[in-house]
C-alpha cells in the first residue's frame, strides 16, 4: 500500500511540476527554445573548429559533443528551475506538512525533464547530420538510442543533486549555471578530455556527459551496445550516486529548516 | 471522557540569528516561552495575540513544520517530533495568504495534487474535491487559474486544501486576515460548520470579535507567553469591575490619549478612526468617579460620551498592555 | 532635466542592486570566460596570431553578455518583485530609466571584457599584440556604445514578455555566431551575411581586429571588397556609429509601442 501511494506521489509531482512550475512557457516559445538553442551553440563551436582545423576536434567531434551536451541545459537548468519556482510560489510548507513520501516528491518533479532532454538531443543530432554534415551512414541507431535515454536519466539525476544544493542557497541558478559551464570545458564536448591539463582531467569523470559524449561518438561510428556498455554503466553509477546525495541533502536541509525556522524562505 | 486532542507542554522556541558583517553578534530571540495548553475533542480553541506574539510559531511547532527548542507537543497522542508522519496524516494546516498555491494551474488541479500527496483514496478523490469546493463556495471558479482568483477566493482554496483529506484536527493561522467583511463572515461560518461536523480546530487571530464569536476557549499570548486562558466570558470577567468610557470626537490624537492615560484610575486607552472622526475607549475602574476628569482632559471637539460594558477587546488590551 | 535625473537615478539603482547581489551575474561573466577557455584550447594547437581570435573574441563576449542582457534581466526582476507597474506609472518615459541601467551594465561589461583579456594574456599566457592602441581603444568604445544601444532595443521586448529569460538565453549564442567574434564571418554560409552585417558588433570587432593588427578574411579583406586597412577601419567605425544611432531611434519607437501595449494588455502585474 505504501509503495502504491509513493508511486502516486511520484506521478502527481511530475504532473504538477510540468503544469505549474514549468509549463508557463507558451508552447510557441517552448518549441522555439527546443529547436534553436542547440542549433546555435553547435554552430558556434562547429565554426570555430572548422576555422581552426584541429585534428583532435573535428567538426563531427564537436557537433556530436554539443548535441549530447544540449541535454545538460534541460536537465540541469530546467530541473533547478522547478525547485526555484516552487520556492517562489511558497508551496513548500504546504507540501511538507503532508505525509507524502519525500523521495517520491523529490524524484517526481524532474520526470518531465527526462522527456524534454531526449527530445532536445534527438533534434540536436538531427541538426548535426543535416546542417553540419556529420556522417550517420554507419551509425548504430539502437546503441545511440540507448545512450540517449540513459544519459537523459543520468543528467536529470545530476540536475536533481544540483537543485538540492541550491535548495538551501538562494542562488541555485548560479550553481546550475556554473555546472553547466564546467560541463562545456570538462566533458569532452568540444575537445577530448586529454587536451586538458593533467591535474584537471579527473574532474571530468564526475559528470555523466563525459561518458555520454564518447559513447555517442562510438555509436555514430557504428559501435554495438557491448562496446559502449562500460561508459553507460559508469553513467548509471554517477546517476545513482548523484540522486542519493541530492536526496540526502534535501532531507538534511528540511531537517535544518525545521530546526532553524527558515522554512518561510522556502 | 473528553480526550485531549492537542497537548502542548512547556513549548519553547528560540530563534538564533547573527547580525553584523564583520563582527557577528549572535542574537537569541525567545519567540515562544514555555507555552502549555490542551485542546479537547470537538473544541474550537483560539490563540489571540498581537503581531509577533508567537502565534504562528506555536502553530508551526504543533504542525511539525518547526522543531521545538524545548518542551513537547502531541496531536492525537502522537508526538510531533518523534512521529511527524502520523501527525501529518491526521491534521490540516491552513496558513492562508497570497503564497502557498500553484498559480498557473486551476484551483481543482491544486486540490488534485494535494489529494494525491495526502493519499485521499483514488475512487473518492474527485468526489471529495467537488464536495470541498462546494463547501467553501469555489465550484464556479474551480477550473480557472489561481492567478485569476481574488484574495477571498485564494483563502477559500487554502481552506479547501486544508480539509481535503478530512483531518480530525485543523489548524488555522489568521484565517480572515486581509479579507473583506463578506468573505470574513463566510470563513467564520465555514469554521463553525467544521466544528459542527465534529472537527477540532485551533485558530489564531488578532481580531477580538472573531475570537469572541467562535471560540469556546481562548489563550491570550503576548511576547511568547500565555497571559491568560479562559472562555470568552471568563476573560471578560477579568475586566468585570471596570467600565469603558467611550468618547467620540474630532482631533483625538496621541497627546490627548497620553493625557487621559496619566489620570489616576485609568487602565487602558485605545482609539479607532472612522472617516474623519475618532472613537477613544478609556477603560476605567469606576466610571462614576472618572467621567469628569476624563472629559476635562479632552481639548478636542467632542460629539458624544458614553459609558459602556467592557468587551473582550478591553480584556485583551488590559492583558497585553496594562497587566504587568 | 527630469529625464536625465531619472536616468541618473536608474543608473544608481542598478549599481546598488548589482553591488548588493552580483551573484546572478555569474552566468554572464562565467560563460564568456569558459567559451574563451574552450576556444583557446582549440586554437592553442595553431601557431601564430590566430590565437588572438580567441582572446579578442572572449573579451568581446564578456563585454556583450552583460550589456545586452542585464537590462532585460532587471526588468524581469521587477516583474517578480511586483514593482514593474509602479515603474511604468512614473512620469518619466520608461526608456530613460532603462537607459540609465544599461549604462551601468555597459560599464560592468567593459570591466568584464577587460578581465577576460587580462586573464587570457597574463595567466594563460596567450599572445596578444596591439598594433595601434588608441585606435584599438576607440574601436572598443564605439562597439560598446553600439551594444548598449542594441541592448536598449532588446529591453523593450523584455517589458512585454513574461519570458524575458528565455529570450535572453535564446539570443546569446546566435549573436556570438552571427557577429563573428571567434572567427571571420567569411566562413559562415553566404545567406547569413545580411544578418551579420545588420549587427553593429560585427563591424566593431572588425575594426578592433584591424587595430590589433590581425584580421585575415576580415570584412574588407575580400568579403565585402578590398580596402586599405586604415580606410577599412574608418568605414567600420562610421558604420558602427550610424548603426548605434539607428538602434537608438528604433529603441525610442519600440518603447513607445511597449508603453501603449503594456497598458492595453495589463499583465505587467503578472509573474
Amino acid at each position: 500500500m505504501n509503495v502504491l501511494q509513493s508511486v502516486r506521489v511520484f506521478w502527481s509531482s511530475a504532473v504538477i511540476a510540468k503544469k505549474a512550475l514549468f509549463d508557463w512557457l507558451s508552447p510557441g516559445l517552448w518549441l522555439m527554445q527546443l529547436f534553436t538553442m542547440s542549433l546555435f551553440q553547435m554552430a558556434f563551436f562547429v565554426y570555430i573548429s572548422a576555422y581552426v582545423g584541429n585534428p583532435q576536434a573535428t567538426v563531427a567531434y564537436v557537433a556530436v559533443g554539443n548535441a549530447i551536451q544540449s541535454i545538460a541545459y534541460v536537465a540541469i537548468f530546467a530541473v533547478t528551475n522547478v525547485t526555484t519556482e516552487e520556492k517562489e510560489a511558497g508551496t513548500l510548507p504546504g507540501i511538507l506538512v503532508t505525509p507524502a513520501n519525500r523521495f517520491a516528491l523529490f524524484i517526481g518533479r524532474a520526470m518531465f525533464q527526462v522527456l524534454n532532454s531526449i527530445a532536445t538531443v534527438v533534434i540536436a543530432l538531427f541538426y548535426a547530420a543535416v546542417l553540419f554534415g556529420v556522417d550517420f551512414s554507419s551509425a548504430n541507431l539502437v546503441t545511440l538510442a540507448v545512450v540517449i535515454v540513459v544519459t537523459a536519466f543520468a543528467t536529470v539525476g545530476f540536475g536533481l543533486m544540483l537543485s538540492s544544493l541550491g535548495f538551501y542557497l538562494r542562488t541555485s541558478m548560479v550553481v546550475a549555471n556554473v555546472f553547466l559551464f564546467m560541463g562545456l570545458l570538462f566533458c569532452g564536448v568540444n575537445f577530448p578530455v586529454t587536451m586538458l591539463p593533467e591535474f584537471l582531467q579527473p574532474i571530468a569523470y564526475i559528470f555523466p556527459i563525459t561518458y555520454a559524449t564518447d559513447a555517442a561518438r562510438l555509436a555514430v561510428g557504428g559501435a554495438g551496445l557491448g562496446e559502449v556498455w562500460s561508459y553507460l554503466s559508469a553513467e548509471l553509477v554517477v546517476m545513482v550516486v548523484a540522486i542519493l546525495i541530492g536526496y540526502a541533502m534535501m532531507m538534511a536541509f528540511e531537517h535544518l529548516a525545521r530546526r532553524k525556522g527558515t522554512l518561510e524562505m522556502f | 471522557m473528553p480526550e485531549n486532542v492537542i497537548e502542548a507542554q512547556e513549548l519553547v522556541r528560540i530563534y538564533r540569528s547573527s547580525t553584523g558583517f564583520l563582527r557577528k553578534k549572535k542574537k537569541e530571540t525567545l519567540a515562544v516561552n514555555k507555552v502549555s495548553f490542551s485542546v479537547g475533542r470537538g473544541e474550537l480553541f483560539g490563540v489571540l495575540g498581537p503581531n509577533g506574539a508567537g502565534k504562528t510559531t506555536t502553530i508551526k511547532m504543533l504542525t511539525t513544520l518547526l522543531t521545538p527548542s524545548a518542551g513537547t507537543a502531541k496531536v492525537l497522542g502522537f508526538d510531533v517530533t518523534k512521529d511527524p508522519v502520523e501527525v501529518r496524516k491526521r491534521i490540516g494546516l491552513i496558513l492562508g495568504g497570497e503564497r502557498g498555491l500553484y498559480y498557473r494551474v486551476s484551483g481543482r488541479q491544486n486540490l488534485k495534487y494535494f489529494a494525491d500527496l495526502y493519499g485521499v483514496p483514488l475512487q473518492q478523490r474527485d468526489r471529495r474535491i467537488q464536495d470541498v469546493l462546494d463547501m467553501v463556495g469555489l465550484s464556479e471558479k474551480a477550473d480557472s487559474k489561481v492567478e485569476d482568483y481574488s484574495r477571498g477566493m485564494k483563502q477559500k482554496l487554502h481552506i479547501a486544501k486544508g480539509i481535503l483529506h478530512d483531518p480530525e484536527v485543523i489548524f488555522m493561522d489568521e484565517p480572515t486576515i486581509g479579507l473583506d467583511p463578506q468573505a470574513s463572515r463566510e470563513t467564520r461560518k465555514l469554521t463553525q460548520d467544521l466544528i459542527n461536523q465534529g472537527k477540532t480546530i485551533l485558530l489564531t487571530t488578532h481580531y477580538m470579535f472573531e475570537a469572541d464569536e467562535l471560540c469556546r476557549r481562548i489563550a491570550v499570548i503576548n511576547n511568547g507567553k500565555i497571559v491568560a486562558m479562559d472562555t470568552p466570558q471568563g476573560l471578560k470577567g477579568l475586566v468585570r469591575d471596570t467600565a469603558v468610557i467611550e468618547v467620540e470626537g474630532f482631533g483625538i490624537d496621541d497627546k490627548v490619549m497620553d493625557r487621559v492615560r496619566k489620570l489616576d484610575g485609568v487602565r487602558t486607552v485605545s482609539a479607532t478612526a472612522s472617516e474623519s472622526k475618532q472613537v477613544m475607549r478609556v477603560q476605567v475602574c469606576d466610571a462614576g468617579e472618572l467621567l469628569s476628569p476624563v472629559t476635562k482632559a479632552l481639548d478636542c471637539k467632542v460629539i458624544d460620551v458614553r459609558v459602556k460594558e467592557p468587551t473582550l477587546e478591553d480584556a485583551y488590551l488590559w492583558l497585553v498592555e496594562g497587566h504587568a | 532635466m527630469p529625464r536625465l535625473r531619472a536616468m541618473k537615478a536608474a543608473f544608481e539603482h542598478q549599481a546598488r542592486h548589482f553591488l548588493s547581489d552580483p551573484g546572478w551575474l555569474i552566468p554572464n561573466i562565467i560563460l564568456p570566460f569558459i567559451i574563451t577557455l574552450v576556444a583557446l584550447l582549440l586554437y592553442g594547437s595553431s601557431d601564430g596570431p590566430v590565437v588572438m581570435y580567441a582572446v579578442l573574441g572572449g573579451g568581446m563576449m564578456g563585454m556583450w553578455g552583460n550589456t545586452l542582457y542585464a537590462s532585460g534581466y532587471s526588468i524581469q526582476s521587477e516583474r517578480w518583485w511586483g514593482t514593474l507597474e509602479s515603474v511604468l506609472a512614473v512620469p518619466t518615459p520608461l526608456i530613460w530609466i532603462i537607459a540609465g541601467r544599461t549604462i551601468w551594465n555597459a560599464l560592468i561589461g567593459v570591466a568584464n571584457g577587460l578581465a577576460i583579456l587580462a586573464v587570457a594574456v597574463f595567466v594563460l599566457q596567450a599572445p596578444i599584440t596591439v598594433a595601434d592602441l588608441p585606435l584599438f581603444l576607440l574601436a572598443f568604445l564605439m562597439t560598446l556604445l553600439s551594444l548598449a544601444a542594441l541592448g536598449l532595443v532588446f529591453s523593450s521586448a523584455f517589458v512585454l514578455t513574461r519570458q524575458a529569460g528565455v529570450l535572453t538565453n535564446g539570443l546569446e549564442y546566435p549573436i556570438y555566431v552571427a557577429t563573428g567574434c571567434m572567427y571571420p564571418i567569411a566562413i559562415l554560409p553566404f545567406w547569413t551575411g545580411p544578418l551579420s552585417l545588420s549587427l553593429a558588433p560585427s563591424w566593431g570587432i572588425d575594426a578592433i581586429r584591424i587595430a590589433a593588427g590581425y584580421n585575415p578574411q576580415g570584412l574588407w579583406d575580400g568579403y565585402l571588397g578590398v580596402l586599405d586597412p586604415m580606410v577599412a577601419y574608418a568605414v567600420d567605425i562610421i558604420v558602427v556609429v550610424v548603426m548605434a544611432c539607428a538602434y537608438l531611434v528604433i529603441a525610442f519607437y519600440l518603447f513607445g509601442v511597449v508603453d501603449r501595449r503594456a497598458r492595453i494588455e495589463g499583465n505587467l502585474g503578472r509573474v
